[in-house]
């Protein structure tokens, strides 16, 4: 369990990078095996590789995406509504994630 | 009697890689693999492939967001890092770095890396 300091979450992908990816990867796998696969992996490559977590005080962490995340979407075939649902859920799977790696959960 | 010298470019390479074997041990412990497939020194741009079970793993996306950040800190020539995965679907990935006038993205992907689920 990681002892958690937000002022070493400034610098988070020097001093949590373990942390953060072990939170990636644990949403990842949840939401691979519950959904389309394919959409889930593009979600990953293609949306959170530009994503970014940020700490907003009393155990609440926030990941921010890229604009238009759908119109980065490529060798996928789905609808903007049920792409929109599905990673809103993953972004919701990491947030939560995040609690838990850094013991607010 | 001029000598040419051409090993800047290598070493600035030589610095990127030992960055990225320093800084991320990881990506060679998961199996995957981190290539640099082009160094501009000119705007200080350099563009990183992730391959092997980098792609798709759930892990890749911090490990890209933490090259970008940390590498333009640690190495001050380089300026923009563009990180892709063999999935990538060829878009503009220079989300973290500011934008030159003139900056052509060199988006030198052919190859599909292996997807290794696990």
């Amino acid at each position: 369990m990681a002892d958690f300091d937000p002022e070493k979450f400034e610098d988070k992908y020097a001093n949590y990078f373990p942390e953060l990816q072990q939170a990636y990867k644990n949403a990842f796998n949840r939401m691979n095996d519950r959904y389309d696969s394919q959409l889930v992996h593009a979600i990953d490559q293609q949306v959170l590789n530009e994503s970014e977590p940020f700490y907003d005080g009393d155990g609440e962490f926030r990941v921010e995406l890229p604009d238009e995340p759908y119109d980065r979407l490529s060798g996928v075939l789905v609808d903007e509504e049920r792409f929109e649902e599905v990673l809103e859920i993953h972004v919701e799977e990491i947030e939560t994630e995040l609690r838990r790696v850094f013991g607010f959960a | 009697m001029s000598t040419e010298t051409q090993n800047d470019g290598d070493d600035l390479e030589e610095r990127v890689t030992n960055f990225l074997r320093r800084n991320f041990p990881q990506i060679q412990m998961h199996g995957g693999s981190a290539a640099i497939q082009d160094i501009d020194r000119e705007t200080g741009e350099v563009s990183i492939a992730l391959g092997g079970a980098c792609s798709g793993c759930g892990i890749s996306p911090m490990t890209i967001q933490a090259i970008k950040s940390r590498m333009v800190k640690e190495i001050p020539e380089i300026e923009t890092v563009n990180a892709s995965t063999g999935m990538d679907g060829g878009g503009d990935t220079g989300g973290m770095s500011p934008s030159f006038p003139g900056e052509t993205v060199d988006d030198g992907e052919a190859d599909e890396g292996p997807e290794a689920p696990f």
